[in-house]
């Protein structure tokens, strides 16, 4: 073999490393965020407000905005919700063009009659889920959703917890997230594009 | 002139505790539907016109067991509701209270509170005398 031609292969197998690295390097982050949003969420059972279990099959074959939030939450929880609630009548594709799913993070007050009560507030259907602290710790696991109990100064306790809305789309599948600092147009925009 | 010199005194302290005062006026304090046991939260404007600042430093209503200034937050996508203390207004300022911020919330109510119902909130302030404004509970979306 020629000096000549032996630099040559070389330089080959230099491009095609360079190549591989390339699509390594490009491939792998989008591969990763993938796998992560494939694991916000999931199927899931939950007591729904009339004491049943509430499969989330029972959600599938529209999109679905789901917000975890507790019913003695004044100000963020109906603020939420009823943000929700306007921008599905801004959709005007109808109250069925879109689930509203509140799920309780705060499953030792709220039981099904509160959750009910609680969603029927909005005077548009929203869905109301409880469930067992187990059942509820599980879901919150499957979403990424935090919350936490606060102990209040005059008794009692609030609860912090995740903020944003997970959107998912017509199989369940998560697609966005909704925080409450998006203005409406761009929320708007997210739901639209749930289909 | 040197008769006239104390009414001159007493007319220019007058007119500088008129001016460094606080002039204080809560308007459109309203507030969403409640249900069951839960907590409501009332949102108002708190205007100051004067020269002076002031301090909102609780509130009071016969509707609820107690009545509490909080502040809400959103750390790292975490919604907080904290006790907020007493509440600055400053000269020439207004505290708006809307949803996701500031807001007054009211704990063990009567009775969950009805769109169409209003009440009367008292603001005590540490210059300004009470503040009596009334609530109004709108529809769920609110203002």
């Amino acid at each position: 073999m020629s000096h000549q031609r032996l630099r040559m292969m070389l330089w080959v197998l230099v491009a095609i490393a360079a190549i591989g690295g390339l699509i390594l390097a490009l491939q792998r982050p989008s591969d990763v965020s993938s796998q992560q949003m494939a694991t916000i969420g999931g199927p899931f059972t939950l007591t729904g407000s009339d004491g049943k279990p509430f499969p989330s099959s029972r959600l599938n074959g529209k999109p679905a905005a789901i917000f975890f939030g507790f019913t003695h939450c004044p100000d963020v929880c109906p603020t939420t919700l009823a943000r929700l609630t306007k921008l599905r009548r801004q959709l005007d594709k109808g109250d069925q063009a879109l689930s509203i799913v509140f799920i309780t993070v705060d499953p030792e007050r709220d039981g099904p009659a509160e959750v009910g009560t609680y969603a029927s507030l909005f005077g548009a259907p929203v869905v109301g889920l409880t469930g067992s602290v187990a059942d509820i710790e599980r879901v919150k696991k499957q979403f990424g959703a935090f919350s936490e109990k606060v102990d209040q100064p005059g008794g009692g306790y609030s609860v912090d917890h995740t903020a944003s809305v997970f959107l998912m789309d017509r199989n369940g599948q998560f697609v966005a997230t909704l925080a409450p600092e998006e203005s409406d147009g761009i929320a708007l925009a997210k739901l639209k594009r749930l289909g | 002139m040197i008769r006239h010199l104390p009414i001159f005194a007493l007319l220019l302290l007058a007119s500088c505790g008129e001016q460094g005062g606080p002039d204080i006026k809560v308007s459109n304090a309203w507030s969403r539907p409640t249900i069951g046991q839960a907590p409501g939260a009332v949102y108002l404007t708190i205007d100051n016109k004067g020269d002076g600042a002031d301090r909102l430093t609780g509130a009071f209503t016969d509707h609820a067991a107690m009545a509490m200034v909080h502040q809400n937050e959103v750390v790292n996508g975490i919604a907080k509701m904290r006790m907020a203390g007493e509440i600055n207004v400053p000269a020439h300022d207004k505290i708006e209270m809307k949803p996701g911020g500031t807001h007054i919330m009211l704990e063990g109510l009567r009775a969950p509170l009805r769109t169409g119902d209003d009440f009367d909130l008292v603001l005590k302030f540490r210059g300004s005398k009470d503040q009596t404004v009334k609530v109004n509970v709108l529809k769920p979306e609110g203002q």
